[in-house]
């Protein structure tokens, strides 16, 4: 930790925030110095982004004070908070992508009719110097990689005039090479006297901090400084109770090759999605797809799943070309699709439960008596399916868009996993949910390989793809560029690869 | 017949009749234009628009003077788009369907305005209208004088707001945060910018400018208002904003596009050429419809128009 | 600006039914307090014109069969609306749909003409409804595939067709021999809907509105179909996403909304008119739009607004000639109305809050 001077860069005393009757932040206290990178941890939902969002103004706390340098500050909105030196950069880009980089850094800035971009470029291309950030303000935004993208959004934040600057879950999307630069940059940004805080979730990012604060279910657990803890005990802090680290799973079996991928090719909106892709997923096996979100994984799997038609090459599903039929045919042959984004491709919101729950099948005579939909059928299997999948729900009458993320997914799950017959395709199955959740979506997986199905699984955390993988693959810009069993794949191999460095290249 | 069509003359004051017909709804569409580059769609422009024109000819009525017509359009143009922007922008009530609600109270309040003023349905009074006014020297220039330097001021006015909408858009920091608010609202929000505001003033804007397109059908050319008199104007300026990509000068081009077909079919109707006349008239809706199945580019299209922002 | 006055709006996390039915009322009490006004700046007393149109819209057993007449076609446009606007189709051809319905069953009947009613009647509510569904089809076809919003292809639709009329009346194939205005010749005895009440002008069309709100009530509550249109409304990606193909939803919508609003033209060409021609069938669409919406896309909710604005159409007539109102005044008062509910039910999902000065 930094020596700290005599006032910190930010003081926090007894912050409390209420949705309704849900409390979010319960009377969190902190300070951090000048310089100062903390970090804030906790689990989805445990209140870091309520936190954040009252810092930036963009919230307003029901209780509590907030100081900047010593100096009371009343954050009413994003532009008191900008006035009091806080910058913030979000965990979703918020940028225009058909506005140039300078564009989106001088909107909103300046005074006057007048826009004066020969000044803005001079002062972006020399804080980009002086923090090592590389942007090239002339060019679109719609162009630039995911990374480019970040150091802009960490520049918009600088011209600002942030001093305290608090980065949102800033590595979800970056390579491990990216990430790397990023805290090359947080270290320039330290060093010339600004505070970060960083919320995160990844331990091995949370260990480079120099100060952690941890909030479970809106309350703040504690603070400490980082050399002082380990990586369990921070855990520790944030479950409040042990995490089993290990399922037991059997051997991978040898079964029948349940999918195959021959040569599979897909370009749409001058983008190649997929390029020549070869793979077979066998009965039983669990293969996880790592790679850095955007390299294709999304259109690997809903070409799978008949969304997306390939221009090339062949999907076998059991021996039989899919490649070529619609939908609802591919789910009709026993596969089932869990797709990430749950509220947008997987459930209708103003239906209930068990409404949800025959999406797709709407049609099925098990659903029907006569021309109508048979109410009691529906609803009895939904509440089959509510309690062996725990859902958190009135009935099965209740409405899906009422449900929280993890009950949300549980729905999806129930249906998808009734479907899956032979091959279930998943992607980002434990994302945005708490860690109850993801144990239970961790062991509902391993169930339905043990049944002999075919998992093929997407996920950008990789402790999700080392915990239940049989075989790992990386993705890059729509190819494979390696498959690993998993006793020989480690984050050194992978790591590489995510970001398109072949065999053997140093990392 | 065809060959009559080909004079010059003929050429000349079909052109002057386009550039003339092109007047209120080019204004219209360079008002909505602004509106949709800061997210909101208008489609209440058709009912501002006829409200526009009903006042402006009540105005200009009741004060004698062609020009309090002129403002008085402008106002309640700017009123009706108030109302809009209340309930889209504050209450983010559907956008298409507060439109709808809009087109029925200026079709509604019009019609029921103009028969509890003139108790005779039929003959209701003419009030004078504008007169052309020809540039000094500009005007004589031979083809193109008479096309463009021998018309009404607001003619002048709607072709002068093209390069001044481009400008005002493409080259001031109030252009940069409007556009800004169209594409990304979130982008303005967490600068500490009011969305809100800024789509007040583009739709004020926009129903401004419908408001004076409207004046210009009645004290600019009919003298007279007749009820649904704009006639799916205020439809077609939001057709030619989507095909001229949202860009101030290809939405001039698409506005003298639809002008020059009622320009001909006025020609045509004029000397008598046997084409049943419903079809003309029909044109412009079905070139409409022929101009958005054909366009190759959907971008262009701000990309949060139509979507009410909500700070999460 | 609020914030200045110390207070925040803010959504409501959960909007209970009776903040809703409070904002609503007090909506529609203020656009009636408006109209009040409109009365007052044109002379006469609200209290008069509203009895007016009460007693012309009720007053007598003729008079609320005439309410009922008047309510047949919208409760035909609404249901046609409200389909469509349920799947979030955003369809504001009802208008033209009512044409293309009435032309189309003109043109199946009149080659018809001197058949029984057992055949031409059939005929005039199939033709009617292909009509309208085809028309429908058209805009969900260039929605589909040639990306032609549908609130624009509609309301292009709807100008062309009233011109394809004119063209076909004006001295056209269809128009009265020797006849003067723009308008076919009476129509075959045997293909007019019947009278259902003696010394009424109630017809059978009335009958088959209430037919049509209960299939649409079944189909929409009940079927797989009406699953389909909810979902889609809701969130068409999930439904596709489920290998629901998305286009066919949206021609199934348009097909069947379409064909709702062709009964109107049929309804009303061949149930009161007994001809066809463009006076006939107008604007019927469009205030459909407004009976779907207050009737809170309900079928039952669309058969009582109808009846509503069918009893404001009908009072009005009576009303213009008791105190001298014009008659258009109702148009305004159901944009008002419209206006006034929509703000209302918007605002109930919405809460000032006090904020810290």
């Amino acid at each position: 930790m930094t020596t700290a001077p005599a006032t910190p860069r930010l003081t926090v005393r007894h912050l409390t925030k209420r949705f309704g009757t849900l409390i979010a932040n319960d009377d969190v206290s902190l300070s951090i110095a000048a310089g100062e990178l903390h970090c804030l941890l906790g689990e989805n939902g445990a209140g870091k982004s309520t936190f954040s969002a009252c810092l930036y103004g963009l919230l307003q706390p029901e209780a509590g004070e907030i100081a900047i340098d010593g100096v009371k500050v009343e954050l009413t909105s994003p532009a008191k908070a900008i006035a009091s030196g806080i910058g913030m950069v979000h965990q979703h880009f918020v940028l225009v992508p058909s506005f140039t980089v300078l564009e989106n850094i001088v909107v909103g800035t300046g005074s006057g009719p007048r826009l004066d971009m020969t000044a803005a470029r001079s002062r972006i291309l020399e804080l980009s110097r002086q923090f090592g950030l590389e942007i090239t303000p002339g060019r679109l935004v719609a162009d630039l990689s995911v990374g480019e993208k970040q150091w802009v959004e960490i520049v918009k934040a600088l011209y600002l005039g942030a001093r305290l600057l608090i980065l949102d879950e800033p590595t979800a999307v970056l390579t491990p090479q990216e990430s790397e630069r990023l805290f090359a940059i947080i270290q320039q940004l330290k060093a010339s006297g600004i505070a970060v805080i960083l919320i995160s979730h990844k331990m091995n990012e949370v260990m480079r901090s120099d100060r952690v604060s941890v909030l479970r279910k809106g309350r703040l657990v504690g603070t400490v400084t980082t050399k002082d803890v380990t990586r369990d005990d921070l855990t520790m802090m944030m479950v409040g109770r042990p995490v089993a680290q290990v399922h037991a799973r059997s051997k991978p079996g040898a079964g029948e090759t349940a999918l195959s991928f021959k040569g599979v090719s897909l370009a749409k909106g001058g983008r190649t999605h997929l390029k020549n892709v070869t793979l077979d997923l066998a009965a039983g096996e669990i293969i996880g797809i790592a790679g850095v979100a955007g390299n294709g994984q999304d259109e690997l799997l809903e070409a799978v799943a008949g969304l997306v038609r390939p221009d090339s090459g062949n999907i076998l599903l059991r021996g039989e070309d899919i490649s070529v039929l619609s939908v609802h045919d591919i789910a009709r042959r026993g596969a089932g699709y869990v797709p990430s984004d749950r509220f947008r491709d997987g459930l209708v919101s103003d239906f209930s439960i068990a409404e949800n729950l025959i999406l797709g099948q709407h049609w099925d005579e098990r659903w029907r008596s006569g021309p109508f939909l048979d109410e009691t059928a529906t609803r009895r299997s939904a509440e089959t399916a509510i309690a062996s999948y725990s859902v958190m729900a009135s009935g099965p009458d209740m409405l899906c868009g009422r449900l929280s993320g993890g009950n949300a997914q549980k729905v999806i799950l129930a249906r998808e996993f009734a479907k899956a017959r032979h091959l279930l395709l998943c992607n980002q199955p434990t994302r945005g949910v708490d860690i109850g959740v993801i144990e239970f979506v961790h062991g509902e997986l391993l169930r339905k390989r043990e049944e002999g199905c075919a998992i093929l699984l997407v996920s950008e955390e990789l402790e999700d793809i080392f915990a239940l993988s049989d075989r790992i693959a990386v993705m890059f810009r729509g190819e494979i560029l390696g498959v690993f069993p998993r006793d020989e794949a480690d984050i050194t191999r992978i790591g590489p690869l995510m970001a398109g460095h072949a065999h053997g290249a140093a990392a | 017949m065809i060959a009559d069509l080909l004079e010059t003359s003929i050429i000349i004051s079909v052109l002057a009749a386009t550039v003339r017909i092109a007047t209120p709804i080019l204004l219209a569409a360079l008002g909505e234009m602004i509106a949709e580059r800061s997210g909101v769609y208008n489609m209440g422009l058709e009912g501002t628009m006829l409200m526009g024109a009903f006042t402006a000819y009540i105005g200009a009525y009741y004060t004698g003077s062609l020009w309090l017509g002129v403002v008085i359009a402008m106002i309640t143009g700017g009123l009706m788009s108030l109302i809009f922007a209340f309930m889209v922008i504050t209450l983010k009530v559907e956008q298409i369907v507060t439109g709808l609600a809009l087109n029925l109270l200026g079709s509604g309040l019009s019609i029921f305005w103009l028969r509890a003023a003139f108790a005779n349905a039929g003959q209701t009074p003419t009030t004078p209208f504008f007169d052309t006014v020809p540039l000094p020297l500009l005007s004589d220039i031979p083809f193109l004088g008479p096309i463009l330097f021998d018309q009404k001021i607001l003619t002048y006015v709607a072709i002068l707001l093209v390069p001044a909408t481009w400008y005002f858009l493409f080259r001031t920091r109030y252009g940069l945060e409007l556009r800004c608010a169209g594409e990304n609202p979130k982008a303005l929000d967490i600068k500490g910018l009011n969305v809100a505001a800024r789509q007040y003033a583009a739709v004020i804007f926009g129903g401004l400018m419908a408001g004076l397109g409207g004046a210009f059908l009645t004290v600019g050319s009919a003298a007279r208002f007749v009820p649904e008199m704009t006639n799916g104007r205020g439809w077609l300026a939001i057709v030619i904003v989507i095909a001229g990509l949202w860009r101030p000068v290809p939405v001039l081009l698409a506005t003298l596009v639809f002008s020059f077909l009622d320009a001909l079919q006025l020609q045509i109707q004029g000397i008598g050429v046997a084409i049943p006349y419903q079809l003309l008239l029909a044109m412009p809706y079905v070139c409409a419809i022929l101009a958005l199945a054909i366009r190759r580019s959907h971008s262009g299209a701000p990309a949060m128009l139509g979507i009410p922002y909500w700070r999460r | 600006m609020i914030e200045r006055l110390g207070f925040r709006i803010e959504p409501r996390s959960e909007t209970t039914a009776k903040g809703r039915a409070l904002a609503v009322g007090v909506a529609l009490a203020a656009s009636l307090v408006l109209c009040a006004l409109l009365f007052l700046a044109v002379g006469v007393s609200p209290f008069a014109a509203f009895q007016s149109l009460a007693q012309g819209a009720f007053g007598t057993w003729r008079a609320a069969t005439e309410t009922l007449v008047k309510a047949t076609p919208l409760i035909f446009t609404g249901l046609a609306t409200a389909i469509a606007f349920r799947a979030r189709l955003w369809n504001i051809g009802a208008e033209g749909q009512v044409f293309a319905g009435a032309m189309f069953a003109y043109w199946c009947q009149s080659a018809l003409a001197g058949n029984s009613a057992w055949i031409q009647l059939p005929v005039i509510v199939l033709g009617a409804m292909v009509g309208g569904g085809l028309y429908a089809g058209l805009a969900a076809i260039l929605k589909t595939r040639f990306r032609v919003d549908e609130v624009i292809s509609t309301v292009m639709l709807n100008y062309i067709i009233v011109f394809a009329l004119s063209l076909l009346l004006l001295k056209g194939p269809w128009s009265e021999a020797g006849g003067f205005f723009e308008q076919t010749a009476k129509v075959d005895p045997g293909s007019i809907l019947p009278i259902l009440f003696d010394k009424t002008r109630l017809h059978l069309g009335f009958l088959l509105a209430l037919v049509a709100a209960a299939f649409v009530y079944l189909m929409m509550k009940k079927s797989p179909v009406g699953f389909e249109i909810r979902a889609a409304g809701s969130n068409l990606r999930a439904l596709e996403v489920q290998g629901t193909n998305s286009r066919r939803v949206i021609l199934m919508v348009m097909l069947i909304s379409g064909a709702l609003a062709g009964l109107a033209g049929m309804s009303e060409v061949y149930g009161v008119h007994y001809r066809l021609k463009a006076g006939a069938i107008t604007s019927y669409g469009y205030t459909g739009i407004i009976v779907a919406i207050l009737g809170l896309l309900n079928p039952w909710g669309v058969v009582i607004a109808a009846i509503l604005f069918g009893a404001l159409v009908n009072g009005a007539t009576f009303m213009q000639i008791k105190t001298g109102v014009p008659s258009a005044l109702i148009y305004a008062i159901e944009a008002i109305l419209l206006l006034f509910y929509l703000a209302g039910w918007a605002a109930s999902s919405f809460k000032l809050k006090r904020i810290k000065p």
